[in-house]
Parts: structure tokens; sequence; C-alpha cells
């Protein structure tokens, strides 16, 4: 049965998971972006405002390494959060083939905004990166935040 | 009431959305904040809620390299004893030599050894984390070096911790000559589609001065943040995008990012405390440390000493 202790508890075990993969076993990008994941897990739970706030304290977190692109992490980060929390308005449901998009597509657009914010000097071309390495790890944070949902008893029946 | 009641959750929506608004007016403050303001906010999180996984990382670099075969280790410290030993006859020599053209002592680099930390995240391809900072001596634009070649230069340090950036991101640059000092350059980073395309580009060549595959290209010294001599990369071919009356040559660097575990990190002089004085079971170890120029992170002052 899903209830808001349950989901704030998921959320605080994948992002404590994503630092331990990311930073402290330093596998980068073979593992999956367990923030964004988490982060639009809360916001499908609370409005505009704490989905915002989330992902501005997650996207400072990310940014903490990111010397030269300070702060792009924490604008994208906002936005999706502030776009997972107005998604809840728009559409209601829980269908695989809508979770899968929601998680696939929130991923993506996180690596668009923040492909947008880093600005001309630091960031790759948008066929290699947007079109090529965000796919794909959009499709790999989707997969994992649906068996997360899954086995995380998130009360998304359909996901089982 | 249901009217009263729509009202509330009306008011509560409205309050939510001005409060999104306010985080994402805070995001904009914090991309284009000023560059010490972000390093200030980086460097704090790092240092509280980041600081248990850096530790966690840093643990585990060093159990990695406790458990690195020991017969690895004897090969690398046989090779190194044997070019001290080759080295002594020559800087006898070149004390002479000095001495006769009264020239001043040459000052020797000094390295601090470190422990890589990467954080995986995105936006930080290029840049990497050091377990020593500002009390071990370094400083920002201390270049960071591996094996046999630069590595990157510190982009931040703080107290016991620096954020630096390796070769392969956008806005590394560095002077740079032929190793017989005969043709003078500068070296940046080009990105290839992947990052294991990512090379470097030596430009700025004199048309008129080619260069042959194979020739082994240095930092050159001037600008002042490399010193002179550090390896960076060999002349693989000429590049095709050449640009007025000057080449530009494909270098394949000596070192490749995604290996750095363990770096040396050139520090200031000002650090050095003058004291050469070997005791205790620690001596052979000290005098390779002298001989080669590198301190450990956390040592003590009198071992921090001169190299020979």
């Amino acid at each position: 049965m899903k209830s808001p202790l349950r989901v704030w508890g998921v959320v605080g075990v994948l992002i404590l998971l994503h630092f331990i993969l990311h930073l402290s076993l330093g596998l980068g990008e073979s593992a999956p972006d367990l923030l964004v994941v988490a982060l639009l897990v809360a916001a499908r739970e609370g409005g505009i405002g704490s989905g915002a706030g989330l992902g501005f304290l997650l996207g400072l977190l990310d940014d903490a390494f990111s010397v030269l692109a300070f702060g792009a992490n924490t604008f994208a980060m906002t936005l999706v959060g502030m776009g997972g929390s107005r998604t809840r308005d728009l559409f209601v449901g829980d269908s695989l083939f809508f979770l899968a998009s929601y998680l696939v597509l929130g991923k993506w657009m996180r690596d668009l905004l923040h492909w947008v914010a880093v600005g001309e000097g630091l960031r790759g071309s948008f066929v290699d990166t947007m079109l090529i390495q965000a796919p794909i790890s959009a499709v790999y944070a989707g997969l994992v935040g649906l068996f997360v949902i899954a086995i995380g008893g998130l009360g998304w029946e359909t996901v089982r | 009431m249901p009217i009263y009641k729509r009202d509330i959750k009306e008011s509560e929506k409205a309050r939510s959305t001005l409060i999104g608004f306010v985080f994402f007016l805070l995001s904009v403050v914090a991309l284009f904040a000023p560059d010490p303001s972000q390093d200030q906010v980086a460097s704090f999180l790092r240092g509280t809620a980041l600081r248990p996984f850096v530790l966690a990382q840093e643990g585990l670099v060093r159990r990695s390299i406790h458990a690195e075969d020991t017969e690895v280790l004897q090969t690398r410290l046989d090779s190194l004893a044997a070019v001290i030993m080759n080295r002594n006859t020559l800087s006898e020599e070149n004390g002479r030599l000095r001495r006769l053209l009264e020239l001043s002592e040459r000052n020797q680099d000094q390295y601090v050894a470190a422990s890589v930390i990467r954080s995986g995240s995105p936006g930080s391809a290029s840049m990497f984390g050091i377990d020593v900072g500002t009390r071990d001596g370094v400083a920002r634009d201390s270049p960071v070096i591996m094996g046999r070649g630069l590595l990157g230069v510190v982009r931040e340090a703080q107290a016991t911790s620096a954020t630096a950036m390796d070769w392969t991101h956008p806005q590394f640059w560095a002077s740079a000559m032929t190793e017989d000092g005969s043709i003078y350059g500068f070296v940046q980073a080009t990105h290839g589609r992947f990052r294991e395309a990512d090379r470097l580009l030596l430009d700025g060549i004199p048309f008129h001065q080619e260069l042959e595959p194979g020739v082994v290209v240095v930092t050159s010294g001037l600008g002042g943040v490399y010193p002179r001599g550090i390896q960076i990369g060999v002349v693989i071919e000429e590049s095709s995008a050449q640009e007025g009356w000057v080449r530009s040559y494909w270098l394949r660097p000596f070192v490749s990012p995604g290996e750095a575990t363990q770096v040396l990190v050139l520090v200031p002089r000002e650090k050095e405390q003058a004291d050469t004085t070997l005791s205790g079971s620690d001596a052979p170890i000290q005098e390779l440390e002298r001989a080669t120029g590198t301190i450990r992170p956390g040592a003590s002052d009198t071992e921090a000493s001169t190299p020979q």
C-alpha cells in the first residue's frame, strides 16, 4: 500500500544509493541517474513547491563537483521537479506506458535542460549528447525507475 | 462549505506554485552567481553533505592501492632507484657546470602525492577531486601529473581537498614545445564523438616548421602555470583543420584521465622547509621522496624537505 512515508523512504534510499554508486564507488556514467528517478517519483506525490524545492537541493548536491558548470544541474533539476509535479494535474493514472514515458522523458528533459544551461563553451554537440547519449541514459534510468516502483511497493499496481 | 474547501485548496495550490517559482529563481541565481560564491557553496556541500561519500571513496582507493601486487610495486621501486642512481652523476656534473658558469642553484620541483576522487555527476565529466589541499601546499593552477605526463590542473583548493580538471576539459590549454625546445605552440583539448575519442591538438605551429610523427611535446613554461618540461604527448599526424599560416597536429597524450587513481600535484616552493636530516626507519623512503621531489600528504615539515 502506498503511503507518503513509504514514498519518501524510497526517495531517500534512492538519493543515498545514487551518491554511493557515483561518488563512493566512483562508477560514474555506468551507474543510473537515481537522483532524477527519486525526484520524478517524489514530484508525483507533492505540489510544485515541494517538487521544485527537492529538485533545487538535489541539483545543488549534483553541482558540488562541477566547478565550471555550477548551477546547471540545479537549474535542470528544479525545472524537472516543477514539471513532474505539474504532470499530476495533467495526467491521471499509472499505466506502465505512462510511467515508462514519464521516467524516460523526465530524464531526457533533465539532460536537455542541463545541456542548455551549461553554455556553449562546455557542452558537446547536440546530436551526440542529446540524440545518442541522453536517450540511452534516459532508457537506463527509466528501466531502473520502473524496477524501483515495482519493488518499492509504491502502489502503482500496473508495474507489478 | 464545499466552496470554502475549494478556496483553501486553491490558495494552497497558489502558495505551492509561488514557492516553486521562488526555487526556480534561486536556481537561476545559482547558475549566474559570481564564481567565488559558486565555489563557496560547492565547497560547503563537498565538506558537509557529501563528505561521508568522498571519505568512503578515499578509503576504497587506499584499499585498492594496498591490495596492489607487491611484486609490481617492488619493480617500480627498483626502476625508480635505478633512475636515481643514474641521475646522481648527472646532478653532480650539472652542479659543477653551473658553478663554473656562476649560475645559481636550479630550483627543484616539489610534488605532493594524492588520490583521485571522481563524482560521476553530470557536468563533472572532466573534473576530479584530490585528497590534498592548501594545508599540503596545493593552490589554484597547481599542475597535476600522473606517471609519464601532464594530467590536468587544480581549479580550486580547500584546506584538505582540491578540485582539478583533466586535459579533456574544453577549457584546458597549455603552452607547449617540442622536447628539444625548437618549436613552440599551445595544446588544447578537442572533443571526439565520445569521451574515449577526446584528443589533444597542438596548435599555433609556424607554417614553415613541420613536425614528424613520434616527436614528444612537453610544457614550455610560458604562461607561468606549468613548469617547463612536463611531458604532454606525442605527435600522431598533422591536423587537416589549418587556419592561416599555422599548422596544427594531433597528439596522443601520455596519460589517460580514466586511469588516474594516484597523481602528483606540483606545489609552490614556499611550502617547503629546508631540513634534510634522515632518521629512523623512514629514512630510505624519505631519501627516495627527496630524490624524486615527492612528499606524502600529511608528512611533517621535516619530511617535506629539499630534493637533492
